[in-house]
C-alpha cells in the first residue's frame, strides 16, 4: 500500500478484483451492495470498549445493517485533542445525516472539535491501511471453535495469520474464537491475527477480556 | 569455583564510606572540592579504574572491585570476587489494591527460596500515597530485623507517567519514607492523572527521575534506582521513552524486566489460570506506541519481546554502548495454588491495606504468580552483603537472570587471549588495543539439585550473542539493530557439575558487545528477525498452555569490548 493523504484523493481498488470504484473522497472498494462511503466518528474514547460502544450506538442510530464494516482507529495525541484516543469508522451506503454528539467526517464534510480524528479514521478505513474491525459481514457467525477455512468462507475476513510464525495456518487449523473476533486491516486485507493456543489450535491475538494493569486474582 | 583474587585496581587507600557517602563520589555534577576526603579518594579510585565519564559506557557503568566480598550470614560464598545474591525487585503485599500477603510473608518465602535481596513494591496510587507508603515501612523494618540474611528494600511500583509500571526503590535511611512519599505524590501517573501518552506526561516521568537523582545528590536518601517493569506488556513504553529515562538519569534508570512476573499465568485450565504467560494477553490501546508489532504484546520463552528478540529493542539499546540491564522477578501478588484468602472485614480505601490473610482452604488455581525466588531470580554480583553494595552491583550490570533454577552459577570474563579470566565481568567494558585477540570465558555451575518443582533442570544449550556498538541511535524510536546475532552455540546437555566454555572473538577492530543466553532446549524456534540472526530462539508462548517449568532460559547482561582508536 502506498500511503494516502488523510483526506481527499480518490482511492483506487486494492486487489485486482476490485475494479474501478466511484471516485471521490474516502470512497472504499465496493462490497456486495456497491460503492460505499466511510463515515469517521470521533468521541474521544480512551478505551476500546468505550469506542466500540460509540460505534454501535451510531450504527444503530443510522439504521445500518449488522454486517456493516465498522472499525476502531488509534488517534495520536495532538491530532484531535490533547490525549491519544480512539476514533471509529463505518462504511455507509452513501451520504448519511450527521451523527449526534460526536465529531464526524464523511466525504469532504466534517464537523466537531475532533473532526480531524474522524477524518483520519475514515481515511485509514477507506484505504484499508489501518484500523481494527469490530463489525463486518459474518462477524456474528464467528463463535465457538471453527476452522480457518470456515472463518474465511463464512465472513469478510480474507486472511488468517499466526504471530511469530513464518507461514499462514493450514485451512483445517482450528481457531478458538472466544466469540470475540477483531480482525485488522493489514496489506489491504481484512486479516485475523492469531496466536498459538492449547491443543495445537490457534486463537485470536486479541482476547475478550485482557488483564487490566492491576488485576485482582485473589 | 571462584578465582580467589582480584584483577583490577584494588585500592587500599580509601577509607570506608558509610551509607549515602559514596554516591557523590560518582556524581560528576559535584565538583571535587565539594567532596569529603574519603569521597574524593573514592572518586580518584574510580577515575584510575577508568570508571568515570570514560568511553562509550559512561555514566552508569560503575563496576567496582575495591573490596573483597566476604561470606554472608546466609553462608553464601563469594565467587569471582563477588557475592552473587539472587533477588527480586517486584513484590506486592496487602498494601496493594490487588495484593493480599503481609510483608513478612513475602520476605520469609523469598528467604526460604534462597533470595538475598527483595524489594517491596506496592502500587503507587492515591490510597498508597496517603496511607500505605507509611504503613508498610514498619513492616519492612521488622522484616529486616526478623530475616537477617535477606536485604529488604522499600520501594514502590511507580505508575510511570505516559508509560508502564516501574520499580523505584531506595537504600534504607532516615528519610526513605518521606522521599518515596513525596516522589509518589508528585510523579505517580495514577496520583497525578498522568497516564495518557502525551509529551507533558512523558516530561513528568523525566522530572520524577530527576527528583530521585537530586534526592541522592543532596544525600536525602543514600541511593535510588529505577527499573521498567513488564515493558512490552501493553506497548506503553515506547523506545524513545526508554532512551529518555536512561539518558536523563543513567545512574538511576538502569534497566528493565527482561522477563515479567506472573509466570504461572499460562498454566492450563482447569488447574491453572489458562491465560497468557506473564499475563501478557493484551494488545494495542490508545496509549501504545504505534510502531510496535502485534507479537510484541506476547512473551517468548517467558521473556518480554524487547529482550527475547535477538537484534531487537534491548540489543538496539546495547548497540548504543550505553548501559541498560535486564532483570527477572515474580511480580508476586497472589500465588498459584496458595490457600490464602484476603482477611475478612478489609477496607483497603480506609486503611491503606487489607487485613492479614487467612487460611481459605481452597487452592487458588486462578492465580498466576509464584513466591519470590520460587521461579524467577535476578542474580547480582555484590561486593558485600549490604544495601549499598547490592544497589551498586545492580547499577553496574553485574547481573544475570534465570527461570526455574536452570543453572546455579555463572561467571563470565572477557579478556585478551590467554588472559580471559583476568579481564572484565558482566556489565563492564574491556579496553583493548585495536586488533587484540579477545576471548570470553564462561564458567557455568549447573543446577546440581532439584528446583522448587522438584526436578533437576538440564542445560541443553548456551548461545553467545554478539553485536556491534554503533553509537547513539539517530532514531530514538529504533527497536532493531542490524549487526547483532547469535555467533556461537554450545550443546551442553548436563544438569550437574561445572562447564567451562571459551568463545574466541578473534581480533577485535571495532566496538562490540557480547551477552549470553541458555536454555533447557525444550521449546525453540527461529528468532523473530530470522534464523540467520537467531536459529534457535525462544518460541512464542502458547496462550492457555504454557507450563513455565517446561521452558527454562537464562540470560546474562552484556560485556562491552572497546578497542582504542
Amino acid at each position: 500500500m502506498t500511503s494516502r493523504p488523510a483526506t481527499g484523493g480518490p482511492t483506487t481498488g486494492e486487489p485486482a478484483t476490485n475494479g474501478p470504484t466511484a471516485a471521490g473522497p474516502t470512497t472504499t472498494r465496493p462490497t456486495a451492495s456497491g460503492p460505499m462511503m466511510v463515515l469517521g466518528i470521533d468521541a474521544g474514547s480512551r478505551s476500546l470498549p468505550e469506542a466500540e460502544h460509540v460505534l454501535r450506538t451510531v450504527a444503530r442510530a443510522l439504521g445500518l445493517p449488522g454486517g456493516t464494516v465498522g472499525c476502531t482507529h488509534f488517534v495520536p495525541a495532538g491530532l484531535a485533542g490533547d490525549e491519544p484516543h480512539i476514533a471509529c469508522s463505518l462504511a455507509v451506503p452513501g451520504p448519511v445525516p450527521p451523527p449526534a454528539d460526536v465529531s464526524w467526517a464523511s466525504g469532504g464534510e466534517r464537523d466537531g472539535p475532533r473532526a480531524e480524528g474522524a477524518a483520519t479514521a475514515a481515511a485509514e478505513h477507506a484505504a484499508r491501511r489501518g484500523g481494527r474491525v469490530v463489525t463486518f459481514p459474518g462477524h456474528d457467525l464467528l463463535t465457538g471453535t471453527m476452522s480457518v477455512a470456515a472463518i474465511r468462507d463464512g465472513s469478510a475476513i480474507e486472511r488468517v495469520l499466526v504471530l511469530a510464525s513464518p507461514g499462514p495456518p493450514g485451512d483445517d487449523t482450528l481457531v478458538v474464537t472466544n466469540d470475540h473476533v477483531r480482525p485488522v486491516w493489514r496489506d489491504g486485507l481484512m486479516t485475523l491475527l492469531t496466536m498459538p493456543a492449547a491443543g495445537g489450535r490457534i486463537t485470536p491475538a486479541e482476547v475478550p477480556d485482557p488483564t487490566p494493569c492491576c488485576a485482582d486474582h485473589t | 569455583m571462584g578465582h580467589g583474587h582480584h584483577h583490577q585496581h584494588h585500592d587500599h587507600s580509601h577509607e570506608p564510606l558509610g551509607e549515602g557517602e559514596a554516591a557523590p563520589a560518582r556524581d560528576l555534577t559535584i565538583p571535587d572540592e565539594d567532596l569529603s576526603p574519603a569521597q574524593l579518594s573514592r572518586r580518584r579510585m574510580f577515575r584510575r579504574a577508568g570508571l568515570l565519564g570514560a568511553g562509550l559506557t559512561a555514566a552508569g557503568v560503575l563496576g567496582t572491585q575495591a573490596e573483597a566480598a566476604t561470606a554472608t550470614p546466609g553462608g553464601r560464598e563469594p565467587k569471582d570476587g563477588y557475592l552473587w545474591l539472587a533477588g527480586d525487585h517486584h513484590i506486592h503485599t496487602q498494601h496493594s489494591g490487588d495484593g493480599i500477603y503481609r510483608v513478612i510473608d513475602q520476605v520469609r518465602h523469598g528467604n526460604a527460596y534462597g533470595l538475598g535481596w527483595v524489594v517491596i513494591t506496592d502500587h503507587g496510587g492515591a490510597t498508597h500515597a496517603k496511607i500505605g507508603v507509611d504503613k508498610v515501612n514498619p513492616d519492612i523494618v521488622a522484616a529486616r530485623e526478623a530475616i537477617k540474611d535477606t536485604l529488604v528494600f522499600q520501594g514502590l511500583e511507580w505508575n510511570i507517567p505516559a508509560a508502564e509500571h516501574g520499580t523505584v526503590f531506595v537504600a534504607p535511611g532516615r528519610r526513605e519514607v518521606e522521599t518515596l512519599k513525596e516522589f509518589e505524590n508528585s510523579f505517580d501517573g495514577s496520583v497525578k492523572g498522568a497516564g495518557a501518552n502525551t509529551p507533558q506526561n512523558e516530561a513528568l516521568a523525566i522530572a520524577g527521575l530527576n527528583f530521585l537523582a537530586e534526592s541522592v545528590r543532596k544525600r536525602r536518601i543514600p541511593d535510588a534506582l529505577f527499573l521498567a517493569n513488564h515493558p512490552a506488556r501493553k506497548g506503553l513504553d515506547s523506545p524513545h521513552e526508554i532512551r529518555g529515562w536512561r539518558d536523563a538519569q543513567p545512574s538511576i534508570a538502569v534497566g528493565m524486566e527482561g522477563a515479567p512476573g506472573h509466570q504461572a499465568a499460562g498454566m492450563p485450565k482447569p488447574h491453572g489460570p489458562g491465560g497468557g504467560r506473564g499475563y501478557y494477553d493484551g494488545g494495542p490501546g490508545a496509549d501504545s506506541f504505534p510502531g510496535y508489532p502485534a507479537e510484541s504484546y506476547k512473551t517468548f520463552g517467558g521473556f518480554d519481546w524487547m529482550t527475547a528478540t535477538v537484534g531487537g529493542l534491548w540489543d538496539s539499546l546495547l548497540a548504543e554502548g550505553k548501559p541498560w540491564w535486564i532483570t527477572a522477578n515474580s511480580d508476586s501478588h497472589t500465588v498459584y495454588g496458595d490457600t490464602s484468602e484476603r482477611g475478612p472485614g478489609s477496607d483497603f480505601d480506609a486503611n491503606g491495606r487489607y487485613e492479614d490473610p487467612v487460611y481459605g482452604g481452597v487452592p487458588n488455581t486462578g492465580a498466576g504468580d509464584f513466591w519470590p525466588g520460587y521461579y524467577s531470580r535476578t542474580h547480582v554480583g555484590s561486593r558485600t552483603f549490604s544495601y549499598e553494595a547490592l544497589m551498586d552491583g545492580l547499577r553496574a550490570g553485574r547481573v544475570w537472570v534465570d527461570h526455574g533454577g536452570l543453572i546455579s552459577g555463572l561467571v563470565v570474563r572477557a579478556g585478551t587471549d590467554g588472559h580471559g579470566r583476568r579481564g572484565v565481568t558482566l556489565g563492564e567494558t574491556l579496553h583493548v588495543r585495536r586488533g587484540d585477540r579477545v576471548e570470553l570465558t564462561m564458567e557455568i555451575t549447573l543446577a546440581g539439585r532439584p528446583n522448587w518443582a522438584q526436578f533437576v533442570p538440564t542445560l541443553a544449550r548456551v548461545d553467545v550473542i554478539q553485536g556491534d556498538v554503533t553509537g547513539p541511535a539517530s532514531d530514538k524510536d529504533a527497536f532493531t539493530t542490524p549487526n547483532t546475532k547469535v555467533v556461537q552455540s554450545y550443546e551442553v546437555g548436563k544438569s550437574s557439575g561445572t562447564v567451562t566454555l571459551t568463545y574466541r572473538l578473534g581480533r577485535v577492530d571495532r566496538p562490540v558487545y557480547v551477552r549470553l543466553r541458555g536454555t533447557d532446549g525444550r521449546r525453540s524456534a527461529p528468532g523473530l528477525l530470522g534464523a540467520e540472526v537467531d536459529p534457535h530462539g525462544p518460541q512464542i508462548d502458547v496462550h492457555g498452555d504454557a507450563d513455565p517449568w517446561n521452558d527454562l532460559w537464562f540470560y546474562s547482561n552484556p560485556i562491552w569490548i572497546l578497542p582504542r582508536r
